[in-house]
C-alpha cells in the first residue's frame, strides 16, 4: 500500500513538471495556433540560466526562476515579433518548419556556449525529503509542484482578470474582430509568445534542479507538452493542469506495474494518449471548437 | 471637409478585380447606403476602409489624413467602428463583456479601465435593445440579437463613423423595423453611418445617400429614391427581384424567417 502511495506521490510530482512545461505551450497553441516545436529548447535555455547563476554566484535555483521568466519573456517576444509573425497566417506546415528550425538554432547555440557536457544544479538540500512513515517526498520535487501550481494560477489570473488577458483571449477567438475593437494584434501575439516562453523558462529552472541538462535535453519536453495538451484539452488552464498531472501519474504507475519497467513509461503514456484521441478527441476538459 | 474620402481605390485578388477605382466621400451626419450585386466589392471596400485588407492603389482619407494601409487597430481607435456580415462575437464572453471590449481597447483617447468600459457597455447595450440580455452568454443569442451585439461592440468605441455590413440580412420584417429604429437612434446620437444592404426598404427608409457598386466600380451615386429608380440600376443590378418587391407583398411575413441562420 505504501508502495502505491509513494508511486502516486511521485506521479503527481512528475505531473507537476509536465504542467509547468505544458502551460506556455498550450497558451501559444491555443491563442496563436502555433505548435511550437522550439518549446523544449526554450525550457532548456531556462535550465542553463538557472545553472549559470547557481554555479557562478550560488544563487538558489528557486530564486533564479523570476530571472528565467524575464529573460525568456524578452527572447519570446522578440522571436514572435521578428520571426514567427511572418508566417502567422501561413499553413501549419510553415510554422512547424520555422519553429523546428528555431529549435535547431537554439540547441546549436547552447552547444557552442555551454558545450555538450552534463550540467547539474545541486543545492545543499538536493537529496533531502520529507519522510512520512514509509513515504518520502523529495523537497525539490515538491517545490517544483508548488511552482507549477503558482504558474497555473498566474496564467489563469492573467487571462481572466487583466486587460491584457482579455485582449489575448479576444485575439485567440477572432483575430479580425479583435483588431476592429482596437487591439494591436502583433503586440498581443508577441506578448502571448513571450508569456509562453517565460513559463517555459521557469519550467526549465525547475527541471535543472532534479535532472542533468544538456543542450538537447529539451526535445522530450516538447513531446510531453504536446501529449499533455492533447490529453487535457486546449483552451483552458485547468485542462492543462489535469492533463499534466494525469500524464505524470500514468507514466509512473505504468512503469511500476508488475512485469513492466521504466522502459515502458513512454509507451504506456502514449497508448493512453491514443485512446483519449479516439474516445474523446477534445481532451479531458477541452472546449469544443 | 469630408469625414471620409475614398479616391480611386483598387484591390485585386489574383485575377479578380474586387475594386477597380472606387471614389466617393462621406460627409458628417450622412447615412450612406452601398448596394450592388454579390461580388460587387462591397465587403472588400469596407475591409479596406477598416484596415483588414490593404488596398493595391488609391487613397482613403479620414479627416483629411491618409489612413490607407494603416493597421486595423489604429484605424479603429481613430473612430471608425465596423460590424461583420457574419457576426463574430467573442464566444467565451457575455453580452456585456463582449461590448466592453470595444471601450476597453478601441477608444481614441487612450484606454478605459475595465470598470469604466463595463459602464460604457451598459449604455450602448440599452441603446441597441439588449438591456435585458446583458448577462447572457453570446452563444445563446438569436441572430438578430447577435447583430445588435455587433453594433453595440462597435458603438462602445464611441466611433464617429460606423460601417455596417448587412446588419439586416437574415432578419424578418419586424426585426428589420427594429433594426432601422436602432440605426436612426445611432445617427441621432451623432454617428455618421455607411451601410451595406440588400434590403431596399432599408436604403429608402434610413439612408440620406446611396451608392451603387458594380464590378468594383461606382455605377451611380445620389439620393436613395433617385438612385433606386435609375433605369440602369433597376435593369442591370436589381433586375426582376426588385421589380417584384415594388408590388404589395402577398402575405404577412412569417416570424421564423429571421432565425433561419441560427
Amino acid at each position: 500500500m505504501s508502495q502505491f502511495t509513494q508511486q502516486v506521490i511521485l506521479g503527481l510530482l512528475l505531473g507537476g513538471v509536465y504542467v509547468a512545461v505544458a502551460l506556455g505551450f498550450s497558451l501559444v497553441w491555443g491563442i496563436l495556433n502555433i505548435v511550437n516545436l522550439a518549446h523544449g529548447a526554450l525550457v532548456i535555455v531556462g535550465s542553463y540560466i538557472t545553472w549559470d547563476l547557481f554555479t557562478r554566484w550560488h544563487i538558489d535555483p528557486f530564486l533564479s526562476l523570476p530571472i528565467d521568466a524575464l529573460v525568456l519573456f524578452v527572447i519570446g517576444y522578440a522571436l514572435q515579433r521578428g520571426v514567427i509573425n511572418r508566417v502567422i497566417r501561413a499553413p501549419l506546415l510553415f510554422t512547424f518548419l520555422l519553429t523546428f528550425g528555431i529549435n535547431l538554432i537554439i540547441v546549436s547555440l547552447l552547444l557552442l556556449i555551454f558545450t555538450a557536457d552534463f550540467r547539474s544544479v545541486t543545492p545543499s538540500y538536493s537529496g533531502n525529503g520529507l519522510h512520512l512513515g514509509s513515504v518520502t517526498i523529495p523537497y525539490i520535487r515538491f517545490g517544483g509542484l508548488v511552482v507549477a501550481f503558482l504558474l497555473a494560477g498566474a496564467l489563469w489570473a492573467i487571462l481572466n482578470r487583466t486587460r491584457i488577458g482579455a485582449a489575448i483571449l479576444a485575439v485567440g477567438a477572432d483575430r479580425d474582430a479583435a483588431q476592429l475593437v482596437g487591439i494591436d494584434l502583433r503586440h498581443m501575439y508577441a506578448l502571448t509568445f513571450g508569456i509562453g516562453a517565460a513559463f517555459a523558462g521557469v519550467a526549465g529552472g525547475i527541471i535543472s534542479t532534479f535532472q542533468s541538462i544538456t543542450p538537447t535535453a529539451g526535445d522530450p519536453y516538447t513531446l510531453q507538452a504536446f501529449a499533455v495538451v492533447i490529453l487535457g484539452g486546449l483552451g483552458r488552464v485547468s485542462a492543462t493542469v489535469l492533463g499534466g498531472l494525469t500524464f505524470g501519474l500514468i507514466e509512473i504507475l505504468g512503469q511500476s506495474a508488475p512485469g513492466l519497467g521504466s522502459g515502458y513509461a513512454n509507451a504506456i503514456a502514449f497508448v493512453v494518449l491514443v485512446i483519449v484521441l479516439v474516445v474523446r478527441p477534445r481532451g479531458l476538459l477541452g472546449r469544443l471548437a | 471637409m469630408s469625414l471620409l474620402a475614398v479616391r480611386d481605390l483598387s484591390k485585386r485578388f489574383g485575377g479578380v478585380k474586387a475594386l477597380a477605382g472606387v471614389t466617393f466621400t462621406v460627409e458628417p451626419g450622412q447615412v450612406l447606403g452601398i448596394i450592388g450585386p454579390n461580388g460587387a466589392g462591397k465587403t472588400t471596400l469596407l475591409n479596406c476602409i477598416s484596415g483588414l485588407t490593404r488596398p493595391d492603389a488609391g487613397d482613403i482619407r479620414w479627416d483629411d489624413r491618409s489612413i490607407s494601409g494603416m493597421p486595423a487597430y489604429r484605424i479603429a481607435r481613430l473612430g471608425i467602428g465596423r460590424t461583420f456580415q457574419i457576426v463574430r462575437p467573442f464566444p467565451s464572453m457575455t453580452v456585456r463583456e463582449n461590448t466592453a471590449m470595444g471601450g476597453l481597447f478601441g477608444r481614441p483617447d487612450g484606454r478605459l479601465q475595465p470598470a469604466a468600459a463595463l459602464k460604457a457597455a451598459d449604455e450602448v447595450i440599452d441603446l441597441v435593445g439588449l438591456g435585458e440580455k446583458r448577462h447572457h452568454a453570446v452563444l445563446r443569442l438569436t441572430v438578430p440579437d447577435r447583430k445588435r451585439l455587433e453594433v453595440a461592440r462597435a458603438l462602445a468605441m464611441h466611433p464617429r463613423l460606423l460601417l455596417l455590413d448587412e446588419v439586416m440580412a437574415g432578419l424578418n420584417q419586424v426585426e428589420v423595423e427594429q433594426a432601422l429604429t436602432m440605426v436612426r437612434r445611432v445617427q441621432e446620437g451623432g454617428v455618421t453611418i455607411v451601410l451595406i444592404e440588400h434590403v431596399m426598404s432599408v436604403i429608402v427608409g434610413v439612408c440620406t445617400h446611396a451608392l451603387v457598386l458594380n464590378f468594383g466600380r461606382t455605377l451611380i451615386e445620389g439620393p436613395p429614391a433617385e438612385v433606386l429608380n435609375d433605369p440602369r440600376v433597376i435593369e442591370a443590378y436589381l433586375g426582376e427581384r426588385y421589380a417584384r418587391r415594388q408590388q404589395p407583398p402577398p402575405a404577412p411575413p412569417s416570424k421564423g424567417d429571421g432565425n433561419a441562420q441560427a
